[in-house]
């Protein structure tokens, strides 16, 4: 019982955050110049680890299918099954959990050190506010460019499956993206991005978080850390479940009927 | 790195072997992640029915489109396709793979954050002035564990999933358990399982190696502690995700 109360006390005091940073955005004025270093910082960071993971979730993907569309001679559409696979479901879902260990997880530590050691209070006690001068850039910073970074990651997965088919499966690039059209529709792309924007938004509410309410001294901020990410991982996992069953609701009500 | 490899590697068949920290690590890997694990697959198998379902309309277009165009001999029920479709791509890629990261998150930081915090507290040197070999002490229990911790849960974890993919499908998509099995065992071989729980042991050993090694050269103070942590957890993932291509790429080869 103690473990239901204490997960919905975590809950609680996330969408409490949540809330104060909004109330913060909307009524205080917003530090541009720090948001925009907040951004290349993470951007920068974080790229080559992004671009990375999403290069193999690609290649991962395009070797499974590969191997059942063989069975029914249908290689021509691997390409385009691949990609749909990959850009609506499993990229935005591994992507995210390889940003999650890497942007949460940094910025959660760099928080959780500030606050250790005191830095937070000392801005306070300098008159300012921590969550208009700390938080907010990093809460922004963090949404703007992982939403880039996974588009970018979904992108180079792209790259990664046509390697792999051409290597792998033997199909040529032209091949391989000549039936993409067919099956990734604006729909599915749009939904890759959605889910891209909500998984954003959740890591930079928990990491802030996270970070944020740190106690207790070193062992305080490896703490926060593990928590970041088993946090954000299963969030992601629950939101993606609810994009995918909205999207499917929104869709079946504009179309009349399943896709 | 490779040091700490060829270390613990020889540490497994050397002497002392440790088994209460062994059977201690097990349960820490084994028992207290398994609902996390649990939980979060059944959610990405629900997903993944969802959209497979999705895909398995276009499938089975493209597939009717092939037969007429090129008269080809096959005879496909089309929908009943769908369950195991879902089935295969839940063994064979997304139940290890999803496990894996959520254990590099949660036991390789876990470990991470512990070893480092011995670190800096001079516990590790203190190991080594009592003549105990960290490595030995500290790696070789939390490796075995992971191995073998990686493998079960791999398992569980693909049991649950397939449990949850069947009851997704009995309520969403109008597939009764009898049609999921039916059309699992078409696709589906023992085969599978065991490759994945190969894929579970390997991922399982990658991660107190990584965690371990960032662990001991863990520097003073809680900024050390946290980049430990944050470097774990990222360079544990990236190698998961590399190894599971390279394992793939193998498996395929073996069907």
């Amino acid at each position: 019982m103690s473990m239901i109360t204490s997960f919905l006390d975590q809950v609680g005091a996330t969408l409490l955050f949540l809330q104060k940073i909004l109330r913060t955005m909307m009524f205080k004025k917003l530090k541009t110049h720090e948001i925009f270093e907040q951004i290349w910082k993470v951007t920068v960071d974080s790229f080559p680890t992004t671009a990375m993971a999403g290069f193999f979730v690609g290649a991962i993907m395009t070797v499974q299918f590969a191997m059942q569309v063989k069975e029914f001679g249908a290689l021509g559409y691997l390409g385009a099954l691949a990609t749909s696979a990959t850009f609506r479901e499993v990229g935005p879902l591994l992507i995210a959990f390889m940003l999650s260990g890497k942007v949460g997880a940094f910025t959660s530590a760099e928080l959780g050190t500030m606050k250790v050691t005191e830095q937070i209070d000392a801005v306070r006690c300098l008159g300012a506010d921590p969550i208009q001068e700390i938080i907010v850039p990093r809460f922004v910073g963090i949404i703007v460019s992982s939403f880039f970074l996974l588009a970018a990651g979904l992108m180079m997965s792209v790259f990664g499956g046509m390697l792999l088919g051409e290597l792998f499966a033997g199909v040529n690039y032209e091949e391989y993206l000549r039936h993409v059209p067919l099956i990734v529709s604006p729909v599915s792309i749009l939904s890759g991005l959605v889910k891209c924007g909500t998984f954003a938004v959740v890591l930079a509410t928990i990491c802030t978080y996270q970070g944020y309410s740190t106690t207790g001294g070193a062992k305080g901020v490896g703490r926060a850390v593990v928590a970041t990410a088993v946090t954000t991982m299963i969030c992601i996992v629950v939101m993606d479940w609810m994009t995918s069953f909205i999207g499917d609701i929104i869709l079946t009500m504009v179309r009349g009927f399943r896709p | 790195m490779i040091t700490l490899i060829a270390e613990t590697l020889t540490g497994v068949f050397t002497p002392p072997f440790r088994r209460k920290e062994f059977f201690q690590q097990l349960h820490f890997v084994g028992n207290k992640s398994l609902f996390i694990v649990v939980f979060c697959v059944c959610f990405a198998a629900i997903v993944t029915i969802l959209e497979s379902s999705f895909h398995m309309k276009s499938f089975a277009a493209i597939v009717t489109i092939l037969e007429s165009s090129f008269h080809m001999k096959m005879v496909i029920q089309n929908d009943s396709m769908v369950p195991g479709f879902a089935a295969v791509l839940i063994l064979r890629e997304l139940g290890a793979i999803v496990t894996a990261l959520l254990l590099s998150s949660r036991v390789g930081a876990g470990y991470a954050s512990e070893v480092g915090s011995m670190q800096i507290t001079e516990q590790v040197d203190a190991l080594k002035m009592l003549g105990i070999d960290p490595v030995n002490y500290l790696v070789v229990p939390r490796f075995l564990a992971c191995v073998l911790g990686g493998m079960m849960i791999t398992v569980v974890a693909n049991m649950a999933c397939i449990f949850s993919a069947m009851a997704v499908s009995q309520f969403y998509l109008g597939y009764t358990p009898g049609m999921f099995l039916t059309s699992m065992q078409r696709f589906v071989d023992f085969k599978d399982l065991i490759f994945a729980m190969i894929k579970g042991a390997c991922f399982g050993g990658v991660i107190p190696l990584v965690a371990c090694y960032f662990g001991f050269r863990c520097q003073q103070g809680a900024e050390g502690v946290g980049r430990a942590t944050t470097n774990t957890v990222v360079v544990s993932s990236i190698a998961i995700i590399v190894i599971d291509f390279i394992l793939s790429y193998t498996f395929s080869y073996l069907y």
